[in-house]
C-alpha cells in the first residue's frame, strides 16, 4: 500500500490526544447541556468541540493515510505492515474492552441504567480508530 | 519471542545499484517505508522477503544477512579469497 507520511511522530500523539479530548469534551459538554437544558452557549461548545473532533481526525488519520492501512484488506498490506496492525489489534483489543467494562459498570454503579446513544455512538468511533491511534502512536514512521 | 537483531547490507547494495527505496520496493512487493525499516536494521524481514532481496541483489543471503555486525563487503570478499587461497 502507498503512503505518504505528512506528519512527524510528535505531531502524530499531540494529534491523536487531541482527537481523543474532543470526544470526552463532546460527552461532558452534552451531558451539561442535558442537564441545564440546552443554552445557547452549551450548544455552540457542543458544535466547536464536534468541528474540533473531525478536525483532528481528518488531519491525524485520513491525512495520514492510518486510517486506509487499518480499514483496508490484508492482502494491500505488505508483511511489516500486517504485523504492525495486528500488534494494534491485539493491543486495541485490550483498551476498548477496559473502556467499554468502566463505562458499562459506572453507569451501573451510578444507577443511570444501561449507556445511552451518545455514549454507544461515542464508543463505536473509538473502537473504529483505536487500532489506527495505536499505530499512529507507536510507530516511528508510518 | 524476542527475535535476533539481524544486521544486513541492503542500503549499500541499493546505493550500488543507484536504484531508489521505492523502485526497490516495487520489485521487492513492500512499502517504501518498509524498506528503509529494513535498510535502518529496525525490522526483520521474513525469510521469504530474504530470498526475494538476495535474489534480486544476486548474491546469497548470508551475504546480504547476518546475525553479527557486518564488515564491508570487500573486506568479507578479500578474506573469502584469502581462505580459498589457502586451502
Amino acid at each position: 500500500m502507498k503512503q505518504k507520511n505528512s506528519m512527524n511522530r510528535q505531531n502524530r500523539k499531540l494529534w491523536i490526544v487531541i482527537n481523543y479530548l474532543s470526544i470526552i469534551l463532546i460527552l461532558c459538554i452534552f451531558y451539561t447541556g442535558k442537564y441545564y437544558d440546552w443554552p445557547v452557549f452549551v450548544i455552540v461548545c457542543e458544535a466547536a468541540s464536534f468541528i474540533l473532533l473531525i478536525f483532528s481526525f481528518i488531519k491525524v488519520f485520513i491525512k495520514t493515510q492510518l486510517w486506509k492501512m487499518s480499514h483496508t484488506s490484508d492482502k494491500n498490506l505488505d508483511e511489516r505492515q500486517l504485523q504492525v496492525m495486528l500488534n494494534s489489534l491485539k493491543y486495541s483489543y485490550s483498551a476498548f474492552t477496559i473502556i467499554v467494562l468502566v463505562i458499562v459498570y459506572g453507569f451501573a454503579i451510578a444507577g443511570q441504567g444501561p449507556i445511552d446513544v451518545v455514549i454507544a455512538a461515542c464508543l463505536l468511533y473509538i473502537a473504529h480508530t483505536l487500532p489506527a491511534a495505536i499505530v499512529g502512536w507507536a510507530e516511528k514512521i508510518i | 519471542m524476542k527475535s535476533r537483531k539481524l544486521y544486513n547490507r541492503i542500503a549499500v547494495l541499493r546505493k550500488e545499484r543507484n536504484i531508489s527505496r521505492k523502485e526497490l520496493a516495487e520489485i521487492i512487493g513492500v512499502n517504501f517505508q518498509t524498506v528503509g525499516y529494513l535498510e535502518r536494521e529496525e525490522y526483520n524481514p521474513s525469510l521469504d522477503l530474504a530470498f526475494k532481496i538476495s535474489e534480486y541483489f544476486g548474491l546469497p543471503i548470508e551475504l546480504i544477512f547476518s546475525t553479527e555486525p557486518l564488515k564491508p563487503l570487500i573486506e568479507e570478499i578479500i578474506e573469502l579469497k584469502n581462505k580459498i587461497g589457502g586451502q
